[in-house]
């Protein structure tokens, strides 16, 4: 097909969707497949596919923190292995992560596609693994370097001609906990790069390589010429804003973020310089965890319907000084390095508020909160490890309230159901509710947090704590609050023992830990929020009548459900007096 | 031997269609009345009666009725729900606001979370607690619970869902509630999880019993009506009604568990569209259905619609693309995957604040109806614009029953729209006619293109009363080469109801290794499910030729989440037809995933068995021949408006049933039959089949 035929738009439509769609069933494979809650349940994975080129082309619904990093993690695993050594049916393992990768559980498999004997393209699909070894169970824990953070792999051959290569399988299971359970998920992802190749040859099949290629070509510069519209119509200025993690895990000296953003002709540049250097501590962002909060934060400034490819991508800029916190060198640890990202993105959005102040919330839960632990299994009698993150408030919104309980920002994994936790893993949740009076109260309220209790019977398991916001709240937007604290509490019904954010404990037999997330920030004023608005949160029991009272300034009959407008009034018009009289 | 006779009845929201078939001849005969949304009964009975009327039939005759119904979905769309309680296990109880976790659209910072269909404030958490293998941790709690039933009378609550935790695998604490409820509030329905979903995950089986529990009430009382106006009618044979999945199930079934029926009615329109294509030797069709307030797709490949159990309702989910979730409620039941929105006959254009041209989403429905009714519509709507443009004729519609008034509806056009616009009438008819088809042209990519499916690889069947008015056009803008508009395509949704299969299915959850398995036990649910579906095939008239018994296994590698469906073979299940299963298995789930673990434990988790009824197909009629072409069948010519021609030119209109097989006509020409009219846009053309079936496709 010569470049001069005009592009068909149906062609372009068939051919753009055909792609995303192959995408979701490589995803779709890998979660009914996998073995772990964390993968099948949770969706802590993404896909894509890439063309010849390696540049990105379509990626599945699922975790936007995962996509912006196998953008850069796929070029860099292909070219250091080298393109002429793969072969149809051959598969690259790869969880790196000072070049282009993340985190060690995050482990990405990389397959060539082959059509009519060329290579054509790649997939590739990068699920957490709840244990990679290290020194806690799930490889979360407060480490010094990121040789305790479990096993790290270079770009290998996992899969040659379709065979799993024995001595690498068998080495990388001898460094972790749960074999039976990662060596499941392992095959997952071949099923989900196999899926992929199946539906993208079939695409090929049909509509030829070359017709292909060169709406692929079009599809990227589409996006592009979209991208670059959308941006041009944001102010321009320079809008700056520094933001602080409670503690790194080591030392109570919080972490610094700086970000100055500058809108111009030449789009948006995010600049990170003057935040702190990098820690010998787990909060370190690697340069693709940032660029993925970046192309977060990009993506949801242009309409929804654009597309999510290389032509989008090549419209993110950032300035990430090597060696510090949010661009770091070997042998920083990195298993935190998505607290750090995800409040890097709360930054930039804080940021933002400046410029466009109707389109940003107020801060969210800003953490990834992780809650992983293990042990031996008593009921099945072999090695366990559990991974999840608990989701929090978000931020309330220039004209809706913030939801309760969800996941922020680049994080949209989903629950682990209870019941699918309690039959795969011994331990019981005994509460799982939303954290009443915990948003941040504004004109606008913050989303709940949420409440999460975990008891473990028959065995003592080792538990870690990898989170933060036990100092400040999500902020407040223009009058707004910021939200309430998270807490990490051991045995809340006894000694009720305050742990820290980033812990490693080990737990008697029937303990339980208790976590309560942040509630999200508010935005405007408490004293001017709709007083039936107040009326239904407290009749809903997300709020207490005393707060409603006196951070609200409303005044309720609560047995007839009403409002008492009149007190209402004399509360909000200042009067302390009448105020004194109500307590 | 005396006739026997089944009816279809599918009521829709802006007329009631019925379909009569003899089943010793498999001739058909269709009725249809104007639905009666104050109460849909008395169109059902109308729709009844006049086909038994006109045919002369004794009630005695009809061995069952079909109900397809939209009932239960309007009533989660329009949030015409019970006043509902949620009961699960103490500590839980905001379940229903946590949802997933997910938000269904990533990178949107005003993203809204899904809004519980019970408030917090009647959700309770009653303390008790099993753990993951059913035994009890905490006992139930019965003064806790009856404090909470003095709380639910003191709201007056209508419906009640109780979900708690493990019940899936002990459902004694949900049940000693439902006695507790039974007891105290008589009056008050109530569903258990345990009974409406049994399976593990509780968000989802508390979001399906939810749902269950708070269209009940609505669905129950709809269902029950119905069979009371057939009190003393005569007619003694089964009430069934089509489920989500094609399948059907008896009015009791249904009135206990609604959930089952969401998409009762545009099921039958799916059905019926691949009964079609597959009588013709079409495997790969698109379903095209357009009513007065709705319009449906689906999607057929090779012969099968698609059918998942990941399914959600309400919300936004009908907007949602891809792989995305968390938009609406969940259920866990089968549902025919189809995508549907509000455009129909019935949608009311409209000028928004910014002066722009809208369409939709309010519908004038069956009552008042679009203004050329005159039955009291004041908005202009589709119908008023085919009309308008001519379109569809002001003397045809319901074979000339009802004289439609043009002048009328070109004076609301006029008035609501084209003047506020500063257009002319006409431009402004034709521009809601491209505005509402561009929104089905978004309905038909979705299942199509956004699936992966090239919609130029299917044949379009097109139907309900508005469906061949439009889907010339349809086809043309997604360049699809084949629209198949059937006989009588007004009814032909009803006829899906008669030419599914009667299906029965049955599960055993059975946790255990292969290699451990009880075969015993195994083998006496087998015999339990084959008797009682056995027994209720043949309480339908089943004659046991016409009886299959399908058996399946779900199984999985031990950790999976999963399972994949295995065939069984018949009889006893023995070590030798186990180990055919585990290579059947392996062999699966290498064909779905790439990949198979052989050594690895692999256990069953559920049994399955259908049983099916083989109904006789309705006998596909040949039209009488047409000697003298095609012209013979013009009954007159109207000015008809086409943007195409640059405005109004002569049109011939043709009498559908004056047509004879292998006839064609040229675009522009308008064919009009009782129940519909095919709008033939210029430069295409449509041929005639032998059973009167019409082809359109581009003239060149």
């Amino acid at each position: 097909m010569s470049s001069e035929t005009p592009i068909d738009p149906i062609s372009f439509e068939v051919i753009r969707n055909s792609l995303v769609e192959a995408t979701e069933e490589m995803a779709s494979a890998l979660r009914r497949s996998a073995y772990s809650t964390n993968i099948k349940t949770r969706h802590d994975f993404s896909c894509a596919i890439f063309d010849l080129k390696m540049r990105t082309v379509a990626q599945s619904f699922s975790q936007p923190n995962h996509l912006g990093s196998l953008v850069e993690t796929i070029p860099r695993a292909l070219n250091a292995y080298g393109i002429s050594d793969l072969h149809e049916g051959d598969a690259l393992l790869v969880n790196l992560p000072y070049t282009g990768g993340v985190h060690l559980n995050d482990i990405t498999l990389i397959s060539p596609v082959f059509h009519q004997e060329a290579l054509v393209g790649y997939v590739a699909s990068l699920a957490h693994h709840v244990d990679v070894g290290g020194g806690a169970p799930a490889s979360i824990g407060a480490f010094r370097e990121i040789y305790q953070e479990g096993i790290i792999i270079p770009p290998v051959k996992f899969v040659r001609g379709g065979e799993i290569n024995r001595d690498v399988f068998d080495l990388v299971l001898a460094q972790v906990r749960a074999k039976r359970e990662t060596a499941g998920d392992f095959r997952a992802q071949i099923a989900a790069n196999n899926t992929g190749i199946r539906r993208l040859t079939s695409l090929l099949d049909r509509m030829g390589p070359e017709t292909v290629a060169r709406y692929i070509d079009e599809l990227i510069e589409y996006t592009d010429r979209r991208t670059k519209s959308e941006l041009a119509k944001l102010p321009h200025g320079v809008f700056e804003s520094t933001g602080y993690m409670d503690s790194d895990g080591y030392s109570d000296e919080p972490v610094k973020l700086v970000v100055k953003l500058t809108i111009n002709d030449d789009g948006l540049l995010f600049d990170f310089s003057g935040t702190d250097e990098q820690r010998l501590a787990p909060i370190n962002s690697t340069f693709a965890q940032t660029h993925s909060g970046v192309a977060f934060v990009l993506k949801c400034l242009i309409e929804p319907d654009v597309p999510v490819n290389t032509g989008f991508y090549r419209n993110v800029h950032m300035l990430a000084p090597e060696g510090t916190v949010v661009n770091c060198t070997e042998p920083y640890p990195v298993v935190g390095g998505w607290e750090t990202q995800l409040r890097l993105t709360e930054v930039i959005l804080r940021a933002l508020a400046d410029a466009i102040p109707e389109r940003v919330p107020a801060g969210t839960e800003g953490m990834i909160c992780h809650s992983g632990f293990g042990g031996f299994d008593p009921y099945r009698n072999e090695n366990y490890c559990f991974l999840e993150t608990i989701a929090g408030g978000y931020g309330a919104r220039a004209n809706s309230d913030g939801p309760d309980a969800v996941q922020p920002h680049g994080k949209n994994t989903a629950n682990a159901p209870i019941e699918e936790t309690e039959v795969n893993y011994p331990v019981r949740i005994t509460r799982y509710e939303l954290v009443e009076d915990s948003e941040g109260p504004g004109r606008r309220r913050g989303g709940l947090g949420l409440r999460r209790d975990y008891l473990f019977p028959d065995h003592e398991a080792s538990f870690t704590i990898l989170a933060d916001r036990e100092r400040w709240g999500p902020h407040g937007l223009f009058g707004g609050l910021p939200g309430e604290k998270a807490q990490y509490v051991l045995n809340p019904e006894s000694d009720s023992l305050e742990l820290g954010s980033k812990v490693t404990i080990q737990l008697a037999e029937d303990d339980v830990v208790s976590y309560r997330t942040c509630g999200g920030g508010g935005y405007g004023p408490p004293e001017e929020r709709d007083p039936d608005d107040v009326l239904r949160d407290v009749r809903d029991g997300r709020i207490s009548p005393e707060r409603a009272r006196d951070i609200y300034r409303v005044a309720l009959d609560t047995e007839q459900w009403a409002v008492d407008f009149e007190v209402t009034r004399s509360l909000r018009s200042g009067d302390v007096e009448e105020r004194g009289s109500l307590r | 031997m005396t006739e026997q006779y089944r009816i279809g009845v599918d009521i829709g929201g802006t007329f009631t269609d019925g379909i009569l078939l003899n089943e010793n001849t498999g001739e058909t005969r269709t009725g249809k009345v104007p639905s009666t949304p104050d109460d849909p009964s008395e169109g059902f009975l109308r729709v009844v009666n006049r086909m038994l009327g006109d045919s002369e039939i004794a009630p005695e005759t009809v061995k069952y009725v079909v109900h397809g119904t939209t009932v239960a979905t309007n009533a989660i769309i329009e949030g015409n729900l019970a006043k509902t309680a949620f009961i699960t296990t103490e500590g839980f109880r905001d379940l229903l606001e946590i949802q997933t976790g997910i938000r269904p659209t990533l990178y949107d910072l005003q993203f809204e979370k899904l809004r519980p269909l019970v408030p917090r404030y009647l959700s309770f958490g009653v303390p008790e607690r099993l753990d993951f293998r059913g035994d009890v941790l905490i006992p139930l709690d019965e003064r806790a619970m009856r404090h909470i039933v003095d709380e639910l009378r003191g709201e007056g609550v209508e419906s009640i869902a109780v979900c708690l935790l493990h019940s899936y695998i002990n459902s004694e604490h949900e049940e000693r509630i439902g006695e507790i409820l039974g007891e105290e509030l008589p009056t008050v329905l109530y569903s258990l999880s345990s009974a409406v979903a049994p399976e593990f995950r509780e968000y989802f089986r508390a979001s399906t019993t939810v749902i269950n529990a708070a269209i009940r009430p609505v669905v129950s009382q709809y269902l029950g009506k119905i069979k009371s106006r057939f009190q003393g009618s005569g007619i003694s044979g089964e009430w069934l009604v089509m489920q989500s999945s094609g399948g059907v199930f008896t009015f009791e079934a249904a009135m206990e568990r609604p959930v089952f029926m969401v998409e009762s009615g545009p099921a039958a329109g799916v059905i019926a569209a691949n009964h079609l294509g597959k009588t013709l030797g079409h495997e790969n069709v698109i379903s095209f259905d357009m009513g007065g307030t709705t319009a449906k797709a689906g999607l057929i490949e090779n012969g099968t619609p698609r059918v998942t159990k990941d399914y959600e309702v309400g919300g936004t989910a009908a907007n949602i693309e891809h792989g995305a979730r968390g938009a609406g409620y969940p259920i866990r039941t089968p549902v025919i995957d189809l995508v549907e929105i509000g455009t129909g006959g019935g949608s009311i254009a409209w000028i928004d604040s910014g002066g722009i041209l809208r369409v939709g989403p309010h519908s004038a429905g069956a009552n008042p109806g679009p203004i050329c009714y005159g039955q009291g519509g004041t908005e202009p709507t589709i119908t008023d614009a085919n009309l308008v443009l001519g379109r569809i004729s002001a003397d045809n519609f319901l074979g000339g029953e009802i004289r439609l008034d043009v002048d009328a509806a070109r004076k609301a056009i006029k008035e609501k729209c084209a003047d506020p616009l500063n257009m002319a009438v006409d431009e402004v008819a034709v521009g809601m006619i491209e505005i509402a088809n561009n929104a089905m042209v978004g309905a038909l990519r979705r299942v199509s293109v956004q699936r992966g499916y090239d919609p130029r690889d299917f044949l379009l069947v097109a139907f309900g009363g508005a469906g061949p008015v439009h889907a010339n056009r349809l086809a043309e803008e997604l360049e699809m080469p084949t629209v198949l508009v059937p006989m009588s395509p007004g009814t032909t949704s009803a006829m899906g109801l008669l030419v599914t299969d009667i299906r029965h299915d049955y599960s055993v959850a059975l946790i255990q290794r292969a290699d451990r398995i009880d075969k015993d036990t195994a083998n006496v649910h087998m015999q339990r499910m084959k008797t009682e579906g056995e027994t209720a095939l043949v309480r339908e008239g089943i004659g046991s030729d016409d009886m299959r018994f399908i058996r399946q296994a779900d199984m999985r590698y031990v950790g999976q989440s999963y399972e994949l469906t295995v065939p069984l073979s018949d009889g006893e299940l023995t070590s030798d037809a186990i180990a055919g299963l585990l290579s059947r298995f392996h062999q699966e789930h290498e064909r779905v995933y790439g990949f198979n673990a052989v050594g690895e434990p692999v256990e069953f988790v559920a049994l399955r068995l259908s049983a099916v009824g083989r109904i006789l197909e309705p006998r596909v009629r040949e039209i009488a021949a047409n000697e003298g072409g095609a012209s013979v069948a013009i009954k007159g010519i109207r000015k008809v408006y086409f943007a195409e021609c640059g405005g109004r030119v002569d049109c011939p209109i043709y009498d559908r049933y004056t047509l004879g097989p292998g006839d064609e006509i040229e675009g522009p020409a308008i064919v009009e039959e009782v129940d519909s009219t095919v709008v033939i846009h210029p430069g295409n053309r449509a041929v005639l089949d032998r059973n009167g079936n019409l082809y359109l496709s581009d003239g060149k």
